[in-house]
């Protein structure tokens, strides 16, 4: 069986997020570094063949042909034997099931900001940043009374695929202008999700240890 | 501001040892940052090479780098390292701006503004964080809300006063105009559930805030 084929853009923050996740469970990923800014490869022939929608990232399994960032992070982490980002405890999935939907119902605004901000795309900037901020202070919140709770992550005490699916959104926030001063819960969280054995960084995030 | 005041940057807790982070009192930005030694200091967050902010860098033992290229800063705001020269003998007049900066009643304290000598440091009883909470809200609307509750003291950057939770020490930042962060303490031996309820207490008081300012 041949590995998992991501078609990659490394500025992307959803293609990084799939790359996280593989790192972080030891899942081995074929790359095809694609030419999305500014040769918009994705939005080739090729491409539009394989994902109608011209997004990336888009992962190949066997037969699959994923290209919803969320349905792939889950199938990333489900290859993984110990499934140590999706633990079987009910509850605890439950709770990221809701932060999955968080993310790719209300995190977006991010992904948006960060875009216009380096890509020149079109759009509002200063709106997207402010809902932007206003998404992390939901973040920042939990997070505050989770480690009240003793509970150093999300969705429970450990790392799951909820905080690497919310991680890339808060660290790359500053490429929109956004600072980290207001979510010091968040900053001590991100610390301990960069101490993940695997953990991988992209341009915009540091590396620094 | 008139003479030297102490403004709360952080609760001490939320700056571990080796890490930085940004922050700004009445516009003025400021890194704190934590030694590997444990101890806290307040810089003006601007590298003197190129003007970037020192607090996207990081922290080696008790000097501070800066992201961009490098440049190396030790307890004292001297530049000690310079990577791209590496067999420099760095001068001792490259400097990063200092504030006076201390740590008591569970929050790092700068002395403002930049360059005054502080002459007395606060003491305040031992204090247990509850958390940092950033208000869209003016410094007057937030002083007035605080100074609702019962037994409520303002005093320099300080506010005490007793919510239904038991007694609060806070700290009251005035981050630029319609901005504050509070950073709140309560009295050591509170439990989880008593710090949660102190933490409601906080974001409802945030709600009505920001509310004001929208009506």
């Amino acid at each position: 069986m041949s590995a998992p084929l991501l078609h990659n853009y490394d500025l992307d923050e959803d293609c990084y997020r799939a790359r996280l996740v593989a790192a972080c469970t030891g899942v081995a990923l074929d790359l095809r570094n694609v030419d999305m800014f500014p040769g918009a490869e994705h939005r080739s022939d090729a491409y539009m063949r394989l994902n109608p929608l011209g997004t990336l990232p888009i992962l190949q399994d066997e037969t699959l042909v994923l290209t919803q960032p969320e349905a792939i992070l889950r199938r990333l982490a489900a290859l993984d034997p110990e499934r140590r980002l999706l633990p079987e405890d009910e509850v605890i999935a439950a709770r990221i099931d809701d932060w999955l939907a968080f993310w790719a119902q209300h995190l977006a605004v991010a992904k948006a900001a960060r875009e216009i901000a380096l890509m020149a795309t079109p759009g509002d900037l200063a709106a997207l940043s402010a809902r932007t901020a206003r998404m992390l202070r939901v973040m920042e919140d939990h997070m505050t009374h989770q480690t009240i709770r003793g509970l150093g992550f999300f969705a429970g005490p450990e790392l799951t695929l909820a905080d690497l699916a919310l991680f890339p959104a808060f660290a790359l926030s500053r490429d929109h202008g956004l600072d980290h001063d207001a979510f010091p819960a968040l900053r001590l969280w991100a610390r301990r999700v960069r101490l993940t054995p695997g953990f991988i960084t992209m341009p915009g995030i540091p590396d620094y240890h | 501001m008139t003479g030297t005041q102490w403004v709360p940057l952080a609760l001490a807790r939320d700056i571990a040892p080796g890490t930085s982070a940004g922050t700004m009192v009445e516009d003025a930005e400021i890194v704190v940052w934590r030694d590997t030694d444990g101890r806290a200091h307040a810089w003006e967050d601007r590298c003197p090479h190129r003007g970037m902010k020192l607090s996207f860098g990081f922290v080696r033992g008790d000097h501070i780098a800066c992201l961009y290229h490098g440049w190396e800063f030790d307890e004292g705001g001297i530049c000690r390292k310079i990577p791209a020269h590496p067999d420099l003998e760095v001068p001792g007049s490259i400097c990063a701006a200092r504030y006076g900066c201390t740590e008591t009643g569970g929050m790092i304290w700068a002395a403002l503004p930049l360059g005054t000598d502080p002459i007395e440091v606060p003491a305040l009883p031992d204090a247990v964080p509850v958390r940092s909470i950033t208000l869209e809200a003016g410094l007057i609307t937030v002083a007035d809300m605080l100074l609702n509750e019962e037994n409520a003291v303002i005093e320099g950057a300080l506010a005490t006063l007793d919510c239904a939770h038991g007694p609060l020490a806070i700290g009251v930042q005035p981050i630029r105009p319609g901005t504050v962060a509070l950073h709140i303490t309560t009295r050591p031996g509170a439990s989880a559930e008593t710090l949660l309820a102190i933490c409601d207490w906080a974001e409802t008081l945030r709600r009505a805030a920001e509310k004001e300012i929208a009506a």
